[in-house]
């Protein structure tokens, strides 16, 4: 007792316990983080990742834009990253939401410029599936990501209405005819006019966040931002769990 | 560990306090079915019966059931006031915010289970502590079904007092939450849990790996009957070991054994020297456990070397049933005579063991995790034995068996009857680092000595980064006769080569391997040197550690008099305590007679 007050033990990082002097993660997970920008850039609006130096648009959006105005992501759908989203989502490890929600402000704030958006709204998840789980990991990220940045929350403005099958090892084409209507907006009050940044963890072919942006244009939204923790590689297989 | 795409519901326990009341005097109550529990309090003459609470989620119910149970009088007329007054005090003592009246209704009585359906799951629990969804799946590996609801079963085993039920996280009596599975309180999240609706609900992310533990999920536990209930066994339980034991491995197999027929010490330490032959030891303790019908478990914190021993023991008892357990093993509930399990899996029992051994004691993770040590303690019966196994006990294991309150059992010598392999120090003051111009003088003597002889050498070194340094150093002072096949090569714990190079090693296809400290057990290599490079960086090589790394030598009869070198500028602590150690042993053995072949 006396040691501990006399030796304060310093933060240490959400993900590995290592010591930390300034934000969440330790150096080492950080770079970690990081490293995907040595050698990728994101699509201009999907925010799928590209290889440096080759275009701007993938093409995917070439041959159809999506209907969000822009996606960013902390990063690609692999390594570290996706330890930790595996980990808060599979594991509940629901500590991890906090350090990763924060990661997800600072990409709103450099990324997805100067237009502050008026409500952030997570991906809802079904009530089974929710039930089984006991928590919303998009809900959790954008509570901590809203919080940061002083934005109000509202996971109560949109809902699934309808089971689908898990998405895991679906074709693209199989995700959009799986979520074709599957989100409804309850309250369109809360959204008509509105500014949206919609929170998801990860983007793959962009099914679900284009689903959801689809259901909150037609009851009145502004327009659709959409952040997640990760994205995909143009040309390297993402499939998101 | 949940697996992706999975969606199997899990049982969340939601349930009220009450209170029933008989003719003279009356009990406090949980249930997630109170139609379940007036039935069973009826057939006992307990008519009365009243709900004091809304649902609430288990560690909640359970907590305000043992307030009351401690403050209210249990005698004369039912005090109802009362028990609403301190069902309220609990609450604020837990700081939970008002919860709604109880339902005035009451449910109606259910009919009790039936009596082979409760056996069943009786039989199926036995010495474990599990949720209901891996009972389910203890019943499903046995071929045993039920048709009543699972859960209504174990809440009558444990009104009858036959089952423990536990919330995943509880609170003690202070009102201080605990995971009751891994018995941590420092690793716990007050969140809002969509399965029990409650804003208050704690999971423990102490031990998520083994799936979620939470206030509103129960842990059913029953205790294995005593050994004496459950008779002596008829199998011939003498081990058929392939090879003679060595004079040294006769001694310890000797005393190991009456540890366990004299019974007389809870506890008991199996010191051996590196690649002496613990497990053959550890056989006698075993065995003799067996012939006494006591149930035993070996237990290690890694998975590679249950997966080991599995094979091995096997073949010394063929025709027992041994049951390995493993994370992604093929059974976790079937029925076993002799039970191998990692420690995280011994998280799954509960009160069940006469002997547990413990290998490996101070091996990571075991060494850094408390749970796990929890984990083994709450496995083995109250009144059971624990014997440790491993050539470096942590410090406070020395320190109980230097206080006489733990046995212990040497086995100083290795088969093949030569000393260990005594650390040669090498200091050097000015040892410089990796880059310098020059290899230091002592580091180039060693290499040299090796590839005289025709060895190979692993060099430890303190940290990851190192690893790179020292073989891009060694390579550009000496770059080899080919650049496409390097003589020198680096691996780590996170090396995407790990297990390649590894195994390259060990096809001896390159003479040298820098690694770190992730190599100090479980690798024999037969004609082997080792040496430690900076070996005076005490916060990563203590002395236990560099024992371990010394005991990388002169294993293998083809070339038992490996050397050991220590290179570091001064001479640390930690490796004058190593290789005071290493001689000690040596000279234990030499005293016994166990050496063959007289020390250097």
């Amino acid at each position: 007792m006396l040691l501990s007050w006399l030796f304060p033990r310093g933060k240490a990082c959400a993900w590995c316990g290592r010591p930390v002097h300034q934000g969440f993660f330790c150096t080492s997970c950080r770079q970690q983080l990081q490293a995907w920008q040595q050698h990728y850039h994101p699509c201009l609006y999907c925010g799928r990742l590209l290889p440096l130096g080759k275009q701007a648009v993938c093409s995917q959006c070439r041959e159809e834009l999506p209907p969000f105005y822009k996606a960013r992501a902390v990063g690609p759908y692999q390594g570290l990253l996706k330890e930790m989203i595996w980990a808060l989502k599979y594991q509940g490890r629901r500590s991890l939401a906090n350090p990763l929600g924060r990661l997800l402000a600072g990409v709103v704030v450099r990324e997805l410029g100067p237009g502050r958006p008026d409500l952030v709204i997570p991906v809802p998840l079904t009530s089974t599936r929710l039930r089984v789980r006991t928590f919303n990991q998009a809900e959790l990220l954008a509570l901590a990501l809203g919080q940061e940045l002083g934005l109000p929350v509202n996971g109560e403005v949109m809902f699934r209405v309808r089971e689908t099958a898990p998405q895991v090892n679906l074709s693209r084409r199989s995700r959009w005819q799986n979520l074709g209507g599957a989100f409804q907006v309850t309250a369109p009050g809360k959204i008509t006019g509105r500014r949206l940044l919609l929170v998801d963890d990860v983007l793959t072919t962009g099914a679900t966040a284009s689903a959801c942006t689809n259901a909150l244009l037609a009851a009145g939204a502004a327009g659709v931002a959409v952040i997640t923790l990760a994205t995909g590689i143009e040309n390297l297989p993402c499939f998101s769990p | 560990m949940t697996v992706a795409g999975s969606y199997a519901p899990v049982f969340c326990w939601q349930g009220f306090v009450y209170l029933v009341w008989g003719d003279r005097s009356g009990r406090v109550g949980i249930s997630h079915n109170p139609g379940l529990d007036r039935t069973f309090w009826l057939q006992r003459g307990y008519r009365q019966f009243s709900l004091l609470t809304p649902p609430l989620p288990l560690g909640t119910a359970a907590f305000l059931c043992d307030w009351l149970q401690r403050r209210l009088p249990l005698k004369g007329e039912p005090p109802l006031q009362q028990a609403a007054a301190l069902v309220n005090r609990g609450r604020l003592k837990l700081g939970l915010p008002p919860w709604g009246a109880p339902a005035n209704t009451l449910p109606e009585p259910r009919p009790a289970p039936a009596a082979a359906e409760l056996a069943l799951v009786q039989k199926n629990l036995a010495g474990r502590i599990l949720w209901r969804e891996e009972i389910a799946l203890a019943l499903a590996e046995h071929k045993g079904a039920v048709n009543t609801p699972l859960e209504d079963l174990l809440h009558w085993l444990y009104l009858a007092g036959e089952v423990t039920l536990l919330p995943g996280v509880g609170y003690d009596s202070n009102g201080e939450p605990r995971c009751r599975r891994c018995g941590q309180a420092s690793r716990l999240l007050k969140v809002a849990c969509a399965a029990c609706g409650s804003g208050d609900c704690l999971v423990c992310e102490g031990c998520l790996a083994m799936g979620q533990a939470r206030s509103c999920r129960p842990l059913y536990a029953r205790p294995c009957q005593a050994q004496a209930a459950r008779g002596r066994p008829t199998l011939d339980t003498r081990p058929r070991l392939n090879f003679a034991l060595t004079p040294a491995q006769v001694d310890a197999y000797r005393e190991a054994e009456s540890f366990v027929f004299q019974g007389k010490e809870k506890e008991c330490l199996l010191w051996a020297a590196c690649g002496a032959g613990k497990t053959e030891v550890a056989c006698g303790a075993i065995a003799a456990a067996l012939s006494r019908g006591r149930n035993v478990l070996y237990a290690c914190p890694r998975r590679e070397v249950i997966r080991e021993l599995e094979v091995r023991l096997t073949s010394a008892w063929p025709h027992l049933r041994i049951l390995a357990l493993y994370g992604g093993s093929p059974s976790k509930f079937g029925a076993a005579d002799l039970i191998l399990a990692t420690t995280h899996q011994a998280l799954r029992f509960y009160r069940r063991f006469d002997l547990v051994i413990l290998d490996e004691v101070d091996a990571f993770p075991l060494s850094e995790d408390p749970m796990l040590y929890y984990a083994v303690a709450r496995a083995r019966r109250e009144d059971g034995q624990t014997l440790f196994l491993t050539a470096t006990p942590p410090p406070g294991l020395v320190a109980r068996l230097r206080r006489r309150q733990v046995k212990v059992i040497y086995l100083p010598a290795r088969h093949h009857g030569h000393p260990l392999p005594v650390p040669e120090i090498l200091r050097d003051p000015f040892l410089s680092r990796p880059g310098a111009k020059r290899l230091p003088r002592s580091l180039v003597n060693c290499l040299d000595l090796t590839l005289a002889e025709e060895v190979q050498l692993i060099i430890f070194v303190p940290a990851v980064k190192l690893v790179e340094e020292v073989v891009a150093w060694l390579l550009q002072e000496r770059p080899g006769p080919d650049p496409n096949r390097p003589w020198v090569q680096g691996c780590f714990a996170a090396h995407p080569r790990r297990d390649e190079i590894i195994a390259a090693f060990r096809r001896e296809e390159f003479p040298v391997l820098v690694t770190t400290t992730v190599m100090e057990r479980g690798i024999t290599i037969p004609r082997l040197n080792v040496l430690v490079l900076y070996a005076d960086e005490e916060r990563v090589f203590t002395a236990n550690t560099l024992i371990q790394m010394a005991g990388r030598a002169g294993r293998s009869p083809a070339y038992p008099s490996g050397r050991v070198w220590f290179l570091a500028s001064r001479i640390s602590p930690a490796m004058a305590g190593a290789r005071r150690q290493i001689q000690e042993f040596n000279d234990l053995a030499r005293r016994r007679g166990y050496l063959l072949v007289r020390e250097k």
